[in-house]
């Protein structure tokens, strides 16, 4: 039989300062939550294979730093990415209303071959905060711009309780895998 | 300009228009980059007589609207007019900024003249990549012989390839064997070839070879090994260059591994232009004789050309070699002295006269930098490391000078407590610079004992002494990062007004490094972050592992300590004020075997780098470092370009340009 090559797909994070990205990452690697992560300065990656449709994939996922002046550091890692993840706090509207910016920089930097149809998959991130009561961004809103920017899949996580995590990466690697071109055996 | 050039170069000659049609089916803005080009000759000979240019100087190619992006917001960016010039015997490049319509106004006057490049000779330029999206913008990466690159120049107006070819007519480049859009100028690993060069033959090969149009178009269409173009020195050219080229192709990945390394981060990083330069000229070097090297640091240009015609049989037969040339430096060149131990409360007495003034700061600094401080004295020595006390002076007025500021400090921190509610309510950039802060201090070392547990006054402070710098320096503000710069300050100096002052010194020096607007943030902020964040990561790393093994104990300690002795180490600029950019050549040094070894792609590169972070032997690397900062010497600290951090910033006038975005 032959063996098949294993297939390595690229998965950027994007949002902004402080709203899980780091922990997201490595919850969904490591299965590990701290909150003590540090600023991400620059850009860091974890690997993770996953297994789709009886095929083994290597994810890797991109952490990047949030904070709006260190992102001219972060852009040179854009380029090549198979699906771009887009996070926000839903406790923080900022965070929110700044996805639109961070889609449209990412789709200058990175110039996928098809930015119309280029996966990205949103993630409403620490729900698990005060049992939801200090959230200012409804699930609705959130899905009307998901659906508002070509029906982008939404979740809502907690990286801190592993809540959702898996599925939300599920349909990230998925997407990702959508996006590349069928492989040569 | 001459008529020759002219009428060859016209773009509506029919030659090239017939050529560039297949070519360029591609281009799209190649059109419009044809009626620009005709408007440049025109435009460029009346800008003769304007006696702006030098006498004798001579425009042979000027393009306007190319632009470079100082951040990665396509709103922000500074436009100029990019020009070829031909004086005399040098041919070479300019881009000049327009002046007084930026495009935003971020960016300064000083981002403009930061980023002006005045004149550029080809002689000290190695390669040129050219960018053609489909989507986007053109533009064209220059790596300098030294290894620094320029921005990427977009071409608004297309014209990348008119441009190449402009330059391909008045200097000799070769396309890269590697990679189609990478052309090598003045590669000539054949040290004959070399020779021909200085003597401007290669010209004499271009200028003949236009007699054909073929020449013109050569640069995209024909492979370089086959010159088609006539003349009389065709010959032994097109032979010494198959010679050169294929040396090249057998012998040398790891030098076009190289120049991808250094153009992916010419975007991003003086780091890596500083240590991918490094290991690039080692891998040059390598392609020569190894003899001559065990005495001097020589460059290839530096080989006398006789010596070197010699050698070219020897050369071609040569295998790739990978030793680190650092063992030959090591037979004959300087080895770092030995580490001493630290500075302790005798010796330190005396360095200080009776009314407590440093005698000979020179000899302190010497001291530190081979042995750091010994911890319990830190709280004295630092703050005139950081410059926040002057070494001349005395304790008494030092004394004074601490209460003086104490009492600064304490009213600007009024500024910020004095906020009500109410006001912080309607004051945004306030309540998102506090959030910011909040978040990051939490994030801090909280495994160090003197920051540990919940609602530890110290992260308090933390906290309040930061907030008071970002109002202290409102225009820099709060930038992530800076938590971890202060953490350790504030856990020597233990008091609250000092820690502030000592910082605030500390920031004089790195400021430029935080700020976007400057030339810092694209080109020198990822020195330092990488930097940094390997200092971060010396407490990160260990933070992590030892929360998740249940240890708090241990290497955490020794760790940190590591970070304080690396610091105050830098901070004595005994030797060179940038050592922290030989302490990242050293260690990439110590590694380049392995990097290269396994050729890692920029990820693998990117991730081995991080991952170095909690395994550094400081006191080697160190070592290191000083050996290959007196080993550079001149010509090392002549690479690094002025300005940059943690020099103090070239103008006091406005130190931090009005950023209304930032935090």
């Amino acid at each position: 039989m032959a063996s098949r090559r294993r297939m390595l797909l690229k998965v950027i994070i994007l949002g902004d300062s402080g709203v899980g990205k780091t922990s997201l990452m490595n919850q969904y690697v490591n299965r590990k939550f701290s909150n003590q992560y540090k600023a991400t300065i620059g850009a860091d990656f974890l690997t993770k294979e996953v297994q789709f449709e009886d095929r083994l994939f290597t994810l890797q996922i991109w952490d990047t730093a949030g904070q709006e002046r260190f992102q001219s550091l972060g852009v040179a890692f854009y380029r090549g990415a198979d699906c771009c993840v887009l996070v926000y706090d839903v406790n923080v509207m900022k965070s929110f209303d700044n996805l639109n910016n961070w889609r449209e920089e990412f789709l200058i930097q990175a110039s996928p071959s098809d930015p119309e149809n280029f996966p990205f998959v949103v993630l409403g991130n620490k729900i698990d905060v005060d049992s939801g009561n200090s959230r200012v961004v409804s699930e609705k809103k959130a899905r009307a711009w998901c659906a508002s920017k070509g029906n982008i899949p939404y979740f809502e996580t907690s990286a801190k309780e592993g809540f959702n995590v898996d599925a939300a990466f599920q349909c990230i690697a998925k997407n990702a895998l959508k996006n590349e071109p069928e492989e040569e055996l | 300009m001459s008529p020759h050039f002219l009428s060859l170069h016209h773009p509506n000659s029919p030659a090239m228009q017939e050529a560039d049609l297949h070519d360029l089916s591609d281009d799209s803005d190649y059109a419009a980059s044809q009626q620009q080009g005709s408007l440049s000759l025109i435009r460029s000979d009346s800008k003769r007589s304007s006696a702006s240019e030098p006498d004798g100087a001579e425009i042979v190619y000027l393009k306007d609207n190319v632009t470079i992006h100082p951040t990665q917001y396509a709103s922000e960016r500074i436009s100029g007019r990019l020009k070829l010039i031909k004086q005399g015997s040098s041919f070479f490049m300019t881009w000049i900024p327009y002046k007084g319509q930026s495009s935003n106004a971020r960016l300064s006057e000083r981002d403009r003249n930061l980023y002006t490049i005045r004149a550029a000779p080809f002689t000290e330029i190695r390669s040129i990549r050219r960018h053609t999206p489909t989507l986007g913008w053109q533009y064209v990466i220059v790596v300098l012989s030294s290894g620094l690159a320029f921005p990427p120049l977009y071409f608004y107006n297309g014209g990348v390839r008119e441009f190449l070819a402009t330059i391909k007519q008045h200097v000799f480049i070769v396309r890269s064997a590697e990679d189609a859009n990478v052309f090598l100028v003045n590669d000539f690993q054949d040290p004959l070839q070399r020779t021909l060069s200085s003597l401007e033959l290669p010209r004499a090969v271009v200028a003949n070879g236009l007699s054909s149009s073929v020449s013109v178009d050569e640069c995209p269409s024909i492979d370089n090994s086959e010159r088609t173009d006539g003349g009389a020195f065709d010959g032994s050219a097109s032979h010494i260059q198959n010679n050169g080229r294929r040396r090249q192709k057998v012998q040398d990945p790891a030098r076009d591994l190289s120049i991808q390394v250094l153009e992916k981060f010419s975007r991003v990083t003086r780091f890596a232009r500083e240590t991918t330069s490094q290991i690039f000229r080692e891998s040059h070097s390598d392609s020569f004789g190894t003899n001559e090297r065990r005495t001097h640091n020589l460059t290839p240009h530096d080989y006398p050309s006789n010596v070197a015609s010699n050698d070219v049989e020897k050369v071609t037969e040569q295998i790739p070699v990978t030793k680190d040339p650092l063992e030959y430096d090591k037979l004959s060149l300087v080895w770092g002295k030995p580490r001493q131990p630290p500075l302790g409360s005798e010796e330190w007495l005396t360095f200080i006269d009776s009314e407590g003034r440093i005698i000979d700061s020179k000899a302190l600094r010497k001291r530190i930098f081979y042995g750091g401080v010994d911890p319990g004295l830190r709280k004295e020595v630092w703050p005139f490391l950081l410059g926040y006390h002057a070494y001349d002076s005395t304790s008494a007025e030092r004394e004074y000078l601490m209460s003086v500021k104490k009492s600064e400090y304490e009213a600007i921190k009024n500024q910020w407590q004095s906020i009500s509610t109410e006001q912080a309510k309607r004051f945004t950039k306030f309540r998102e610079r506090k959030g910011l802060i909040d978040k990051d201090v939490v994030r801090t070392d909280r495994s160090l004992s003197f920051y540990d547990g919940d609602d530890n006054p110290n992260v308090n402070l933390l906290r309040d002494i930061l907030l008071t710098y970002s109002f202290y320096n409102f225009d820099l503000g709060y930038c992530q990062g800076m938590s971890d710069l202060l953490s350790p300050i504030l856990s020597i100096m233990r008091d609250e007004s000092e820690s502030f002052w000592c910082f605030v010194a500390l920031m004089e020096r790195l400021g430029p490094n935080f700020n976007r607007d400057q030339n810092g943030m694209h080109t020198q902020l990822f020195a330092l972050s990488k930097f940094y964040r390997r200092r971060k990561k010396i407490t990160f790393w260990i933070t992590e592992h030892s929360q998740w093994s249940g240890s708090h104990s241990g290497p955490l300690e020794f760790e940190f300590e590591t970070t304080m002795r690396l610091w105050e180490v830098l901070w004595t600029h005994y030797l060179s004020e940038h050592l922290h950019l030989y302490v990242c050549v050293a260690i990439l040094k110590l590694h380049r075997n392995k990097i290269m070894g396994e050729r890692m792609d920029f990820d693998n590169l990117l991730k081995f780098i991080n991952e170095l972070s909690g395994n550094i032997d400081l006191n080697s690397i160190l070592r290191d470092a000083e050996a290959l900062c007196i080993c550079a010497g001149e010509n090392g600290a002549a690479c690094i370009p002025p300005g940059t951090p943690p020099s103090l910033p070239i103008e006091e006038s406005l130190l931090y340009p009005q950023d209304d975005d930032v935090l």
